[in-house]
């Protein structure tokens, strides 16, 4: 038996599924793909699969992973990736297997794009916007928990952000602190900044990589 | 495929992969390649209608045929419908995602009467015009099909043409006649009279009903050469039918979301309140090997591992536990489970029990329908008292410890007393569980009485019976809760204003469909949906167009009486009906079609149960 990780991408009608919706499309793709792949051992086998970090409905994902255990060591990893593309819609492709290098509770922190833009006014104020928000002393927000409404301050919890304007949007580059203890949810900045201008905001965010604590790259 | 114009809003709404298609074993064609584009609607949410398995086989046939190109559209629920009105994003096709109005054919499945509105507020919300009068081109010609076209009238005026029965041939062999008939420049009233001539093809445009001064019909009349009676269509060896070797596998969570497999079309019970029990008759049976095979090509290609095995009453498959047996090694070594939906209380044997525990354990759900023996011998549901605790007994023995039943009330002739002994019998399935020696130890018990109220349907021996009115079905609903004594029973009941409306479009006639065109114009939608159907609003509406619903809903009709349906033949005999009316008043029960034939008439296709005994008695 030997600890896998699938990479792959999450576009298109895919952007637009759950985590747990997503779960359930990777399982079946599993085992519609019959690699050998550990099943649960309850009254109801099915494949076991886990996620190091949910993706959000609605963001695009660039490098997203996905950990499985092998039953077969020698099975080769061209052929997982083909056998899984050959069952799984559109818009979830695999581009990579690899062999774990950190354990999926390492992950500390996730960057994101985050194109944002606003009917209303133009893409030079939503910029400025931006960055007057980046710019003030704490940022908060009303955050649903499992206790009902809380206020937070996410500044903390922003490791860096960088703000440019296009033509028609503005376009944020982001890294915000994520994984189990302190995760920031993009549209967490979003909430913020409809709070303080009143307007609603069209946004398309993609997150684009994981890392750990020292900012590695989560591999 | 989805517009950069939708997607910039489907992050404000709900579940937003309900719009956006992109999921496996879509099919996708170049428009250029084909010439007959197919919209196939299903008039609720997505999750309901991908849940349906006339869609799959439909959508799967028609896309077979090289040059058709058949599209899902479904219901956009309200939130979306909204951002749609406001920002003017016409209904479109998720394959393609173009707008509905681009195609040649726009087909709806009628399930249920509450989706009429939804039927018609989609051609709103495509921005096709709702009458069939008003729509003059040999394009965006609206089909309909489904159990609910046995009684087509109260939406005669909206649709160009039904299928009657079963529609695997009938819509190719009409699309054909389109594709002709578009080649040779005819229009589109030539079209609709020729596809008229088509057995299974229902042109309501075609015939003029004149009514009598009680509003009872006086006369229904062919014109152009329209067939007086129109039969239904069957495939009348379910071998080799069409069955799809895929699903389209969806990317969100829907109703039953697993491989379905059809294991048979028609039911041999004839319950007296069951519409699907008369209008799929005859019986007819695809074989184990069909099946199996059918199974593994829908798990190879899906990747579900749930398949379900689906008819009107699983347990009446003559070969059930071979079929269960053999299956058993696939099962396990794919590590697929079989669930058995519509059991039969007389049908959940040891055998079978033994067999679908070994997958999986669900809940048990079981119909008696009735409390009391008079009750379920008036309605042929030939389910015995004893039978039913012994059938609690097998499965409290096996294990289970919640069970379901479910029940309908202001059936008739019903009492009182026959609505208190739904309780007595809850009661008693309790009692029966402390009785089970073998039951699962230190649990208790969970029984549900599940109530619905009585509709009666066209097509049925209580087509002509009047549904009890809403105070008294309230009444007998509060009878009911007031006779439950324990806590180990929960009661549920549905609303009885849903039933009320769903009666009155059940036995409707085609004045009903000025009601139906204003609820368009109202926005009147989701009405199957507690949280969207609006009971005052359609009393102000009824009022307002002259109609008393009373009239179609609460009225006893005379056996003499023309039926708006009566043009339609589901192959079993108007007298056939009449004869079981009348021993239901008589607590008379009427042996299933594997005991002895009762000659209801669906003996005339020639295929199924009716010749199957034939055999057995040479």
């Amino acid at each position: 038996m030997k600890n896998i990780r699938i990479w792959f991408k999450k576009d298109g009608a895919c952007r637009y599924i759950s985590h747990l919706d997503l779960n359930r499309v990777m399982l079946r793709a599993l085992h519609k793909s019959k690699i050998p792949v550990w099943h649960t051992e309850g009254f109801n086998p099915h494949p076991f699969a886990t996620f190091p970090l949910p993706l959000s409905l609605g963001f695009r994902g660039v490098n997203e992973c996905m950990d499985v255990k092998l039953e077969d060591e020698d099975f080769s990893f061209k052929e997982i990736i083909d056998r899984l593309n050959a069952c799984l819609p559109a818009g979830i492709r695999i581009f990579d297997v690899t062999e774990p290098l950190m354990k999926a509770g390492k992950v500390a922190f996730a960057s994101f794009t985050m194109r944002i833009s606003c009917d209303d006014v133009s893409s030079s104020i939503v910029t400025k916007q931006l960055r007057g928000l980046l710019d003030s002393e704490a940022i908060t927000v009303e955050k649903k928990s499992k206790r009902g409404l809380k206020t937070v301050d996410i500044k903390p919890g922003i490791r860096s952000a960088e703000v440019r304007e296009m033509l028609d949007c503005a376009v944020m580059d982001i890294t915000l602190s994520a994984g189990s203890s302190d995760n920031v949810n993009p549209n967490l900045i979003i909430t913020a900044l409809q709070e303080q201008t009143g307007l609603i905001y069209d946004t398309d965010i993609t997150r684009n990589d994981l890392y750990n604590a020292e900012l590695a790259s989560f591999r | 495929m989805v517009s950069k114009e939708v997607e910039k809003y489907l992050l404000r709404v709900q579940k937003p992969g309900r719009y956006v298609g992109g999921e496996l074993n879509e099919v996708i064609k170049d428009k250029k390649d084909v010439d007959v584009r197919f919209a196939f609607c299903f008039p609720d949410t997505y999750e309901v209608g991908m849940s349906h398995l006339g869609m799959k086989i439909l959508y799967s046939q028609f896309n077979s045929v090289d040059h058709i190109w058949c599209e899902r559209v479904f219901a956009p629920w309200v939130d979306m419908e909204e951002i749609m009105i406001k920002n003017n994003i016409p209904l479109y096709a998720l394959e393609s995602g173009d707008p509905v109005s681009d195609f040649d054919f726009i087909g709806f499945t009628l399930q249920y009467e509450l989706s009429f509105t939804n039927m018609l507020n989609m051609l709103k919300l495509s921005n096709i015009p709702i009458y069939s009068r008003d729509r003059r081109e040999m394009k965006n010609i609206v089909v309909a099909g489904g159990p609910n076209t046995c009684n087509p009238e109260p939406i005669a005026d909206f649709v160009d043409i039904f299928f009657i029965g079963e529609g695997e041939e009938v819509d190719l062999e009409v699309i054909e006649l389109f594709r002709q008939c578009r080649d040779q420049g005819k229009t589109k009233d030539e079209f609709l009279q020729l596809a008229a001539q088509i057995e299974g093809v229902y042109v309501p445009s075609l015939y003029e009903v004149e009514y009598n001064e009680d509003g009872t019909i006086k006369s229904f009349t062919p014109t152009h050469n329209a067939p007086a009676v129109i039969h239904k269509r069957i495939m009348k060896n379910m071998d080799e039918s069409f069955y799809p070797d895929r699903f389209v596998v969806p990317l969100i969570e829907i109703v039953h979301d697993r491989a379905i497999q059809e294991m048979l079309r028609g039911c041999i019970r004839g319950c007296r309140f069951c519409q699907a029990g008369f209008i799929y008759r005859p019986v007819r049976e695809k074989s184990p090997e069909t099946i199996r095979r059918q199974c593994r090509e829908l798990c190879a290609n899906t990747g579900y591992d749930e398949v379900s095995l689906s008819s009107l009453s699983s347990s009446d498959y003559t070969q059930i536990v071979p079929l269960l047996e053999q299956m058993t090694d696939w099962c396990r070594e794919e590590k697929v489970s079989v669930s058995l939906p519509s059991l039969r209380v007389d049908g959940f044997t040891d055998d079978i029990m033994n067999r679908i525990k070994t997958v999986r354990k669900s809940g048990l759900t079981f119909a008696p329908e009735a409390g009391s023996q008079r009750m379920r011998d008036v309605i042929n549901k030939n389910v015995q008292h004893d039978e039913l605790m012994q059938t609690c007994s097998t499965a409290f023995a096996g294990g289970w410890t919640t069970i379901k039943l479910y029940f309908m009330i202001g059936l008739p002739t019903e009492t009182m007393d026959d609505v208190k002994a739904i309780a007595d019998l809850g009661q008693e399935v309790v009692n029966t569980y402390y009785e089970t020696p073998n039951r699962a130890k230190g649990k208790s018990v969970r029984v549900t009485l599940s109530a619905s109220s009585f509709v009666p349907k066209p097509f049925t021996p209580f087509q002509w019976e009047p549904q009890d009115t809403i105070p008294v079905l309230h009444e007998k609903q509060m009878h009911l809760k007031d006779n439950i004594k324990t806590k180990k029973i929960s009661f549920h009941y549905h609303d009885a204003d849903t039933s009320f409306v769903e009666a009155v479009f059940a036995r409707g006639d085609r004045k009903l469909c000025k009601a139906m065109a204003l609820a368009c114009e109202r926005g009147f939608h989701f009405d199957g949906w507690n949280d969207c159907f609006d009971f005052d609003a359609w009393m102000a509406l009824f009022e307002e167009c002259g109609i008393d619903p009373a009239f179609y809903a609460n009225r006893r009709r005379s056996f003499d009486e023309i039926l708006p349906w009566d043009h339609i033949d589901c192959g079993v005999t108007k007298s056939f009906l009449l004869k079981e009316c009348k021993k239901a008043y008589q607590n008379i029960t009427t042996p299933h079609c594997r005991q002895q034939c009762s000659g209801c008439g669906a003996a005339k296709y020639g295929e199924g149960v009716c010749f199957e005994k034939h055999q057995n008695m040479v």
